[in-house]
């Protein structure tokens, strides 16, 4: 060792020696502030000749004449410099622009951010790693301009409503496209009764990074699934280093905020039985006729019964997470491990998801022209609910969790003195206690206490690649992906009480199975000819999906021990069955050209076939451009010496026609029959008319915008305006009842909606001291979106909530899903009853007391009630007209602190909870009912209640009294860190350590009188947006944890 | 060497870049409509198909009997639930309501459904009596299906406006496209004249008798026809008529038994019509099995039993004018033995099983009822008092409560008393809203809902609003 140290000393002698015109120059490295840059790398520009700065930034090196330094340091712009005749060289390094440098992931590729023309938000893992969230995809609201992400309520694992610059389809999936490295994999909901987000099945924790495609330029090459957007999920792979073991877990503690208040006991008999009054039957009529009065009653001890039904449906739920990787490479082969944990209790009783991941990826290069490499992650996570009523379909539910709690008498007791449930067995009803009238709802806590419904999920997800590069600018790439989901969803509802009464006690087990395997072969040339950087993909992907689902209902407990599928049950019936198969298959191609990094250019194009289309429309073909112009780079910008403050600008547009196809069925075209049987013989009935003519959705997306960076990139501004014209919009056109048409209607392309608005993205850092960074990233989007044209002349689509209820219209020329409601002024001061305003604008008031119950103020008849049918106006949009988020990281020392928030608004909410809590028919109200009136000259907003009443309060109509304004801001995180200094980790022989706490959902400032303006009721569905209809609030979660490095 | 590699697996590749086959997927679990009549095997099971229709949750498995009969006077609404009926029970319907818009869907479902079905075995290769048989099957399942839609969404017959007042639109071309939105109502008059030229098709067209006695109650023959007649007729007040359809089943003088085809009769034991299920007193059943199910808040075991095998949604009103609470209806009557006392209330269990998981199955039209109906069209003829009639009446009645002779003193009390023993022998099964509206009576009041007579704009449905949105042509009923 030491004589080739001494070797290598000589041979350095002899070559300063040979050189005689070499001499020795010293310098100091520092950074804008002043400061010296130590460990800066500088060397002779040509040579390996080199050296690195000491502590305080000094360096000393020889170099020959009229030699080049190049200096570079982590973090700091590279700088060339002219040594020239100096002895000593200072210099100052700008901060690197990070973003400028960034790699962001691109469909079937990767690109460096500054030569990026197309619109894609990137958002890194580590900001969502953390986060006490079930799916990733919760976890990015407010993170990134035009990706709208809202969740539903708080129910576990629950999709939550993404939108990339708003609704993208009516009648298909607005839902974005979610690829996995590569390979597209499944969304949605594939729970039954509990919810189950595929998407959940991905650790959180594995995940590098999330790219955003939204515009054309950046969507087009997914073609026909790109409509809605496309999330590019990125997961971790090894980095060059010794092995790195990482452990970051969390506990956390979850409840749901924002309860309502609901009447007490005594409140809660006091207005029944004015009802009753007011209704002319009084609670204690004369003797022989039925009493139908509410009392309350005591318990065993004397105590009165004041059942707080909420504290029976919710708890502080506990949460645990838990990941650990392990991680490296050599020069050749790198890999990654990963197993993760969770197990997370929700704020519901019940309700618990847990989830276990392993995933294992290798990259591996054989030699110089042959590399390998592979990824492969195993998932099982089960979800596990009662009846929340908060998902799509459920609201009106009579077991629902959201609703009961807040519509039982708090009068009755969930259980008897003897610890038996207090169960009306003839009603199916809980019991009446001292009640004179009926109830009408379960009792939860039998319901909470003996039904099951769980979803399981088994996922596989893999794929292998290999990639020969023929020449330094020509590769080609080969990928096969499969993704394998199988999903178990068990139900059992017990046969005392409840649903599951009607059928004896039933249980159900279904299975769905959905395989996939995707393939792509890639193409690419990458080459500099001068100023020429010339990038072209051409390449063909197929995607192959079978999915099928069968399964059964026993039913009829034959003893009420059984409670699984397996046990003793009368009778089986089929449930959960499903056939369908579906092929993509592709041929893509893209350019990417620009010359000297200040003009730029890019092509794509793809041609697309699906299985789902009619033979003579399979193939569908998208295409888009779009050109970029950094001006900063023109000699006659650099010549107006802007740099102070403004070093950066750039200005890009992009066009392009993109398709979508997600979420058609599988067998769209077809007319056909199906099987069945009447009685015990088979039959056959007509059950789908199908279109042949149904082709591709298109959408035509515009992008106009420009990036700046000011103050030596201290702040940076990204701003785009954009346009989605979609157009042909495949939709369920609405056939006249009275054709008879299965469904009532036939997928056609019919119609047209316009998305536009614009983007704002400012990432700032207004203070960066040595001790002290503060972050700060604002970014907001409009949304504007209109109908501009539907089937049959383009007549109003009403949509449903659960079946039920239809406050959501598609009218052209207004927002989708526009709140569409009979319009409601008030309580008339003089009589107490609710006034409604016929679309004429005449007024009318509503006594459900009389048998004429609609008259004029003055009170003559009027002609008629009113209804939605003949007196429905538009109120408002539905979908916010603005959302956006903020987000601070303050950096002290080792403390790091993070505030995020996120806002929606410009639109109305439908509180269509609020109609049930002020329903007069037995359910319990919210404590403003005590504000009713009661006598001539009150002012008040509730009416005079009479028992029965289901009209002046919303339940019957929809009332423009129950449509709010939706404007919130959410502090939706906060996380306070603390990373342990060096010092203290050296000796635990760590490498880092760092503790933190946190809130999600912390507070939210609003006017709506909900739980909570953030809901949906109705989930993604396209055309019935911030519907509240008995859905649960949101949780609050506490979490503390730990990120070990080691 | 690598060159050839590389080419080798990029003309792989590209080889392997389209499979043609994947792309025209053939659905495996649904027919196409190319081949959907091509067998006489899958032509017998469209026929079943029809009657699916008509028993489908929203029409015939209970929703449809219990708006015609919640209606009235002889229930009283317990859970308050708009999924069950509440607005109609409360007269709170709307175009909107739920059972207003799902009622007249189910409806057009299964006409469409024959219509369809109609056209498809007309261009079968198939027999001819079976070609002539199915389309009757079809025709009979449109009558009832239409006749079941003038009783709620238009004015009745015999009203003096009533022929000329609008009805519902009349389709009768199978659709299975789109296109066909808009089509104008056409008279009550031409729907009723449509339904009777159905009727009196079929009635040539049908077989005699079926093979089994399941047969026989579940499926259209030639009795079956004619004692849908005789309702419809009455609806229509043609007495005359009623009666010379009823003459082809009932006898002039007891025993009353259909003399041809299905000897249709009354059982000895009404007991037994609601237990064995194919008995040749129910003339057409829907019947359920534990694979055939009814549906969730749909049977009228749901709708009128307590738990645990329903949900109660509705008792019988004991008190004032229910029927329950009239002493005309003796105590010994076996049919009380089906109002059972339950917590507090007293519950129809006509339909007494678990429809969830032992479906009961359900009457569309009985015997009982053709012999009620040739009574009532025999008392309204002449002025005195009708003996056949009375004979009829006595059949219905002295069959459940032996120990009563019913004797009306003149024409009006034996009217009277045919629509209260109407309301006694019928209870539950779908009738009374047709008889209110065709005798012109209010509907009474009960509970917390008032009366309402015939000059009221809520005697009848309006027509659904989704029909009114998508098809032009729609005049929706005065009043909504």
């Amino acid at each position: 060792m030491r004589k080739l140290v001494l070797m290598v000393l000589g041979l350095l002698f002899f070559a300063g020696q040979l050189l005689a015109q070499t001499r020795q120059v010293s310098g100091r490295v520092l950074d804008e502030s002043g400061k010296p840059v130590p460990n800066a790398s500088v060397t002779v520009k040509g040579t390996n000749q080199g050296t690195t700065s000491n502590a305080d930034g000094y360096f000393t090196l020889s170099v020959p004449a009229n030699a080049k330094l190049i200096v570079t340091a982590i973090g700091l712009t590279a700088q060339e410099i002219s040594v020239g005749n100096n002895t000593e060289v200072n210099l100052t390094l700008k901060a690197e622009d990070k973003a400028m440098q960034e790699v962001v992931v691109v469909g079937y590729g990767t690109a460096r951010k500054k030569d990026l023309v197309g619109n894609v938000a990137s958002v890194k893992g580590s900001v969502i790693k953390d986060l006490p969230v079930q799916s990733f995809d919760q976890a990015l609201s407010g993170r990134a301009t035009g990706v709208s992400v809202t969740m539903p309520n708080g129910v576990l694992n629950n999709p939550p409503v993404i939108r990339v610059r708003g609704v993208n389809s009516i009648s298909l999936s607005s839902f974005p496209l979610v690829v996995v490295d590569g390979v597209p994999t499944y969304s949605g909901n594939v729970g039954g009764t509990a919810s189950n987000n595929p998407l959940g099945n991905i650790n959180p924790n594995d995940i590098e990074s999330v790219e955003i495609l939204k515009d054309a330029a950046a969507a087009a090459i997914y073609g026909s699934r790109a409509s809605a957007g496309v999330l590019l999920i990125t997961t971790k792979r090894g980095k060059q280093g010794r092995a790195r073991v990482n452990y970051d877990g969390w506990v956390g503690w979850t409840k749901a905020f924002n309860l309502i208040d609901v009447l007490n006991a005594e409140q809660y008999t006091t207005i029944k039985n004015e009802g009753l009054t007011n209704l002319g039957t009084p609670p204690v009529p004369a003797p022989g006729t039925p009493a139908r009065g509410f009392f309350t009653q005591t318990d065993a001890n004397g105590q009165l019964i004041d059942t707080r039904w909420y504290d029976y449906i919710y708890r502080s739920g506990m949460q645990q997470n838990h990941s650990v990787n392990v991680s490296g490479a050599s020069d050749k082969t790198s890999y990654f491990f990963s197993a993760g944990f969770t197990d997370q209790e929700g704020m519901l009783r019940g309700n618990d998801f847990r989830r276990v991941t392993a995933r294992m990826t290798v990259d591996h290069k054989v030699n110089n022209w042959l590399q390998l490499g592979g990824t492969m992650n195993y998932t099982n996570s089960t979800n596990a609910a009662p009846n929340t009523g908060s998902l799509p379909g459920q609201a009106f539910g009579i077991a629902g969790l959201g609703r009961l709690p807040i519509i039982l008498a708090p009068n009755v007791a969930p259980r008897n003195a003897d610890g038996s449930y207090n169960i009306n067995t003839a009603a199916n009803t809980i019991g009446q206690g001292n009640n004179r009238t009926a109830l009408s709802f379960y009792n939860p806590v039998y319901l909470l206490e003996n039904n099951r419904f769980t979803s399981e999920n088994d996922q596989i997800t893999g794929n292998v690649f290999a990639q020969l590069n023929f020449t330094k600018w020509l590769n080609f790439r080969t990928i096969y992906g499969i993704d394998n989901l199988n999903v178990q969803n068990k139900e059992f509802r017990a046969a005392l009480h409840g649903d599951g009464v009607q059928f004896g006690g039933a249980a159900q087990n279904t299975q769905q199975t959905f395989r996939r395997w995707n393939w792509q072969n890639l193409l690419t040339f990458d080459k500099q000819f001068g100023e020429h950087n010339v990038n072209v993909l051409v390449g063909n992907e197929q995607q192959y999906t079978n999915q099928q689902g069968w399964g059964a209902d026993r039913r009829g407990q034959t003893d009420i021990f059984y409670d699984e599928f397996q046990g003793g049950f009368a009778s089986i019936v089929p449930a959960g069955n499903f056939f369908g198969e579906n092929y993509l298959v592709s041929f893509l191609g893209r350019l990417n050209y620009n010359y000297g990094g200040k003009y730029y250019l890019s092509l794509n194009a793809r041609r697309d076939g699906y299985s789902a289309f009619a033979p003579e429309n399979k193939y569908g073909n998208f295409y888009g451009g779009s050109v970029g112009w950094v001006l900063t780079n023109e000699k006659f910008f650099q010549d107006l010496n802007t740099d102070n403050w403004l070093n950066n600008f750039r200005l890009r547009a992009s066009w392009g026609l993109v398709g979508n196809n997600q979420g058609i069925n599988d067998y769209a075209f077809y007319s056909f029959f199906n099987s069945g049987l009447y009685g015990t013989q088979p039959n056959l009935f007509f059950s789908q008319a199908g279109n042949r003519n149904l082709r591709w959705e298109t959408s035509t997306k515009t992008d106009i915008g420009f990036d700046a960076s000011f103050f030596k990139s201290r702040v940076n501004v990204e701003f785009s305006y954009y346009k989605n014209d979609i157009d042909n919009l495949i939709l369920n056109d609405p056939q006249s009842p009275s054709a008879g048409i299965p469904g009532n209607a036939i997928l056609t392309n019919i119609g047209r909606m316009v998305n536009t608005g614009f983007e704002l993205a400012i990432n700032t850092t207004p203070i960066r001291t040595q001790n002290f960074v503060w972050n700060s990233n604002f970014n907001i989007t409009t949304l504007r979106n209109e109908v501009k044209s539907l089937a049959q002349g383009n007549a109003d689509i009403f949509v449903q909530t659960s079946g039920l209820e239809q406050p959501s219209i598609i009218r052209v020329g207004e927002s989708i899903g526009s709140f569409y409601a009979v319009r409601t002024n008030g309580v008339n001061p003089a009589t107490g009853q609710r006034i409604f305003t016929y679309r004429d604008g005449r007024e009318i008031q509503y006594n459900h007391a009389a048998t004429q119950r609609w008259t004029f103020l003055d009170g003559t008849a009027a002609p008629r009630g009113a209804d939605q049918a003949n007196d429905g106006v538009i109120i408002g949009p539905a979908l916010p007209r603005y959302t956006g988020g903020w987000d601070n990281t303050f950096r002290f020392k080792g403390f790091d602190l993070n505030i995020l928030f996120f806002f929606s608004g410009g639109n109305y909410v439908y509180n269509g909870t609020k109609a049930g809590l002020r329903d007069q028919r037995n359910w319990n109200n919210m404590t403003e009912v005590m504000t009713r009136w009661q006598k001539t000259g009150d002012v008040t907003n509730i009416p005079r209640v009479v028992f029965g009443d289901n009209i002046s309060n919303g339940s019957g109509i929809v009332i423009s009294e129950n449509v709010e304004k939706g404007d919130f801001i959410k502090a939706r995180n906060i996380a306070l860190g603390y990373t342990m200094p060096k010092s203290v980790t050296d000796r635990l022989g760590i490498n880092s350590i760092r503790f933190y706490g946190g809130m999600q959902n912390a507070f939210t400032i609003t006017k709506y009188t909900g739980f909570d303006p953030e809901t949906s009721t109705n989930g993604n569905a396209n055309g019935s947006p911030s519907v509240d209809r008995n859905s649960v609030p949101q949780a609050r979660t506490i979490v503390a944890g730990v990120n070990i490095g080691f | 060497m690598k060159r050839k590699i590389f080419s080798a697996i990029i003309i792989g590749a590209v080889f392997a870049s389209c499979q043609k086959e994947r792309l025209d997927p053939i659905p495996q679990t649904q027919l196409s409509d190319a081949v959907a009549f091509s067998t006489p095997e899958r032509a017998a099971q469209q026929v079943n198909g029809i009657y699916s229709a008509l028993k489908q949750g929203n029409f015939y498995a209970g929703r449809f009997q219990v708006y015609m009969d919640v209606r009235g006077e002889e229930f009283i609404n317990f859970t308050n639930n708009g999924v069950t009926a509440f607005l109609t029970w409360n007269f709170t319907q709307t175009p909107t309501t739920n059972e207003v818009q799902n009622l007249w869907a189910a409806a057009y479902q299964t006409i469409n459904r024959c219509n369809v079905v109609i056209e498809g075995i007309a261009a079968a290769t198939l027999a001819d009596n079976l070609k002539k048989q199915y389309t009757a099957e079809a025709k009979v399942v449109r009558a009832i299906s239409y006749w079941s839609l003038m009783q709620m969404y238009a004015r009745p017959f015999t009203e003096a406006s009533g022929p000329a007042s609008p009805g519902v639109p009349l389709r009768l071309t199978a659709i299975t496209s789109s296109g066909n939105n808009n089509i104008v109502r056409s008279t009550v008059g031409d729907v009723y004249t449509q339904i009777l030229k159905d009727l009196n098709e079929a009635e040539v067209d049908l077989p005699l008798n079926y093979a089994t006695a399941d047969l026989n109650t579940t499926r259209a023959h030639r009795n079956t026809a004619v004692s849908l007649k005789t309702r419809v007729l009455l609806s229509m007040g043609r007495y005359a008529d009623v009666i010379t359809e009823g003459n082809k089943m009932v006898p002039a003088a007891a025993p009353f038994q259909a003399a041809t085809g299905v000897a249709n009769r009354l059982n000895p034991s009404i007991a037994t019509t609601f237990t064995t299920y194919n008995t040749t007193e129910s003339i057409l059943s829907m019947p359920y099995t534990n694979l055939d199910l009814p549906g969730t808040q749909n049977s009228l075991n749901s709708y009128y039993n307590p738990g645990p095998n329903g949900n109660g949604d509705f008792v019988l009103n004991t008190t004032g004018n229910g029927i329950v609470a009239n002493t005309n209806w003796t105590a010994t009557d076996a049919r009380r033995a089906f109002n059972i006392a339950s917590g507090g209330q007293t519950y129809l269990r006509k339909w007494p099983k678990n429809a969830g998981t032992d479906p009961d199955w359900i009457p569309v039209i009985r015997y009982a009822e053709v012999l009620l109906n040739v009574a009532e069209a025999e008392a309204r003829q002449g002025t005195g008092l009708n003996a056949r009639a009375l004979a009829l009446l006595n059949a219905v009645r002295q069959r459940s409560d032996a120990a009563t002779t019913l004797a009306p003193a003149d024409k009006d009390a034996l009217i009277a008393a045919i629509l209260l023993e109407r309301r006694i022998e019928l209870l539950g099964e779908g009738l009374r809203t047709a008889d209110v509206t065709r005798t012109g009576a209010n509907f009474a009041a009960k509970g917390s809902v008032g009366a309402y007579g015939p000059s009221s704009n809520l005697y009848i449905w309006p027509i659904s609003n989704a029909e009114i949105l998508t098809n032009k042509e729609m005049v929706q009923n005065p009043g909504y």
